[in-house]
């Protein structure tokens, strides 16, 4: 299945890609009205920082075999038979935690409910009604990339020294 | 090919998800004793809360049994195995035959153990049945007292101080949740849960419930006398082994199982609360009695009974809850400090509810305890089913920021369980 990939060496930490899943997931689909929305939505990827000074986009990777699956007590996590997707039913969340404990990539976020009732585990749907997710589309250097894995390697091994390119072209 | 399964909860299910991953033609009986289709066990606690209702507790869609072709038979009880002959006996119908058994029979409440118990108005915290008639004895009723300071208890408390009740929690030793987590994290949550409005009172005990028929108070073991109709029973649970005793299948604290959760008897299978399995912290034989395990075994169970060449890589006591907001976890080691452990803390602030808590034995992390700082928790959990070295990232390990780059290249594992695909494109697998 396609997923998504980064390639680090592209990755300059603009967190444009945040943004653009936040507003993918708002109410409003819309920056400014987003940022107005109570609660604030919750982007499904996060850009981490890395020890040497870089940065490191990280989401849900629809594991073969999830553990977030096993965990949830609710059945809200499912993964889709055709389409290989791992999908939470937010409906059906309890806020248990158990998905969030037992995600090696952490990358299942807390996000809060409307009116302040409470709170629920929230994660990526490769953003299943797009054709390709808002944040690959929102990256500028094309770090975020939207493929099958053979593909991503061979892309990544020819774009070897792209970064370079890129911060010696100034 | 005739798979039975005893048991229809988180194994039972997941197991015939299993069998029908690989066959999909094979005939498949579920066979329980409750009277229910599949339930999520854990969220009685809501239903007690009446923040669910009981048709939003259900595990799988209503058509779940029909579109996996299982026969399922409710209201049934499950006597014994007769394994010579390859059937299991039944308490009402006639014995049922098999090629391939799993027994996913579950456990049950530890009762109190005291005169009076099997008065009408004590209840285990296990069942839909449990929670009907909580629910029922609660409306009449506004007072409940808990015994038991586990998570089973904790969780009944919770539901009940939601629905509006006044609950008092007795726990027998000094202090909540003495095997789930340390003493310092313990004294956190035991003051969240006052600040909402739950009274705890530690060192008493029942020693006799009172009543005609119906619960009227209980003695308490200092001599003390109190007036309540609900008593609920939190003392943890004991394993269904019963229906094996007479059958050369062994047991020990649960069915014992090997690394493909078969028993001792080939083709008969073993998961979930039944399930004895090697505590992959341990080392040792543990029935770790928890849905995420159930789901876990039950599917490589089913997997197994069509194909024995899936390895079980063994369970970890993993609990997380949210009690009032405050999210809460424990994996692993959550014991005090012993001998040839070493405890690492983060930025702590007991006045806030936040708490983290990283227990190391030797290059390996072997237990973590967070209270209201929960993200990225996951992480941790992989590096202690991966046995992972930490030796070069120690002193980064209870930090807020803690994540996956900064352990990625420690997760690598040669001979793996599940495999992920990275965001780099490598393939990390996880024990």
């Amino acid at each position: 299945m396609k997923r998504v990939f980064v390639n680090l060496d592209k990755c300059l930490g603009c967190n444009g890609c945040m943004i653009a899943c936040a507003v993918e997931q708002s109410s409003a689909g819309d920056l400014f009205k987003a940022i107005s929305e109570m609660p604030l939505p919750v982007s499904r990827i996060e850009v981490k920082t890395v020890d040497e000074g870089g940065s490191f986009p990280l989401q849900c990777r629809h594991c073969e075999e999830p553990y977030c699956i096993d965990a949830c007590i609710a059945g809200a996590i499912r993964k889709d038979p055709e389409t290989g997707l791992v999908l939470s039913d937010e409906e059906k969340c309890v806020g248990c935690w158990m998905c969030v404990m037992t995600c090696p990539f952490g990358v299942i976020r807390v996000s809060l409910l409307p009116d302040k009732k409470g709170k629920i585990a929230v994660k990526c749907d490769l953003c299943q009604d797009r054709k390709i997710p808002a944040c690959v589309e929102a990256c500028h250097t094309g770090a975020l990339l939207f493929c099958e894995v053979e593909q991503f390697i061979s892309l990544v091994s020819k774009s070897k020294g792209d970064r370079d390119v890129l911060l010696n072209s100034r | 090919m005739c798979y039975l399964i005893v048991g229809n909860c988180a194994a039972g299910i997941n197991a015939v998800e299993g069998i029908r991953k690989l066959d999909k033609n094979g005939k498949i009986t579920v066979i329980s004793d409750e009277n229910y289709p599949v339930y999520c066990r854990s969220l009685i606690t809501d239903y007690v809360a009446g923040t669910r209702k009981k048709e939003d507790i259900l595990y799988r869609e209503k058509d779940f049994y029909e579109k996996n072709k299982v026969d399922l038979i409710l209201g049934e009880t499950v006597k014994g195995v007769d394994v010579s002959k390859k059937e299991v006996i039944l308490q009402k119908g006639n014995p049922l035959p098999y090629n391939k058994l799993l027994i996913a029979a579950g456990a049950s409440s530890k009762p109190l153990s005291i005169k009076g118990e099997e008065k009408h108005g004590v209840f285990g915290f296990r069942t839909l049945h449990d929670a009907e008639e909580i629910i029922k004895t609660g409306e009449k009723t506004g007072k409940a007292v808990v015994f038991g300071g586990g998570l089973i208890g904790l969780k009944a408390a919770y539901g009940l101080k939601k629905r509006g009740l006044d609950v008092l929690v007795m726990v027998k030793s000094s202090r909540l949740l003495s095997r789930t987590v340390n003493a310092e994290a313990a004294a956190i949550l035991d003051k969240w849960f006052k600040k909402n409005g739950i009274s705890i009172r530690t060192g008493i005990g029942p020693q006799e419930i009172l009543g005609n028929g119906n619960v009227e108070g209980v003695l308490l073991d200092n001599g003390e006398k109190i007036s309540v109709k609900l008593v609920i029973v939190g003392k943890g649970i004991t394993p269904n082994i019963s229906l094996v005793k007479d059958s050369p299948i062994k047991t020990h604290l649960g069915i014992i199982t090997d690394e493909f959760l078969q028993t001792n008897v080939e083709g008969v299978f073993a998961a979930g609360d039944v399930a004895e399995t090697t505590d992959m912290v341990t080392g040792t034989g543990e029935v770790n009695a928890l849905w995420t395990a159930a789901c876990e075994q039950g599917r490589i169970a089913g997997m197994n009974m069509v194909r024995k060449d899936k390895k079980y890589p063994g369970s970890i006591g993993a609990n997380s809850a949210d009690f009032f907001g405050l999210p809460f976890m424990s994996v692993g080691y959550a014991g005090e400090i012993e001998e040839g452990y070493e405890e690492l803390t983060g930025s702590n602030d007991p006045e806030e509810y936040s708490y983290k808590r990283i227990v190391l034995k030797g290059n390996r992390l072997v237990g973590f305890t967070t209270i209201n700082k929960i993200e990225n928790a996951g992480v941790y959990t992989a590096l202690i089913r991966n046995k992972a070295d930490i030796s070069s990232i120690r002193d980064i390990l209870p930090e807020d920021y803690f994540d996956y780059p900064k352990v990625k290249d420690l997760l690598e594992r040669k001979e793996g369980f599940r495999e992920s695909i990275s965001p780099q494109g490598e393939i990390i697998r996880i024990a």
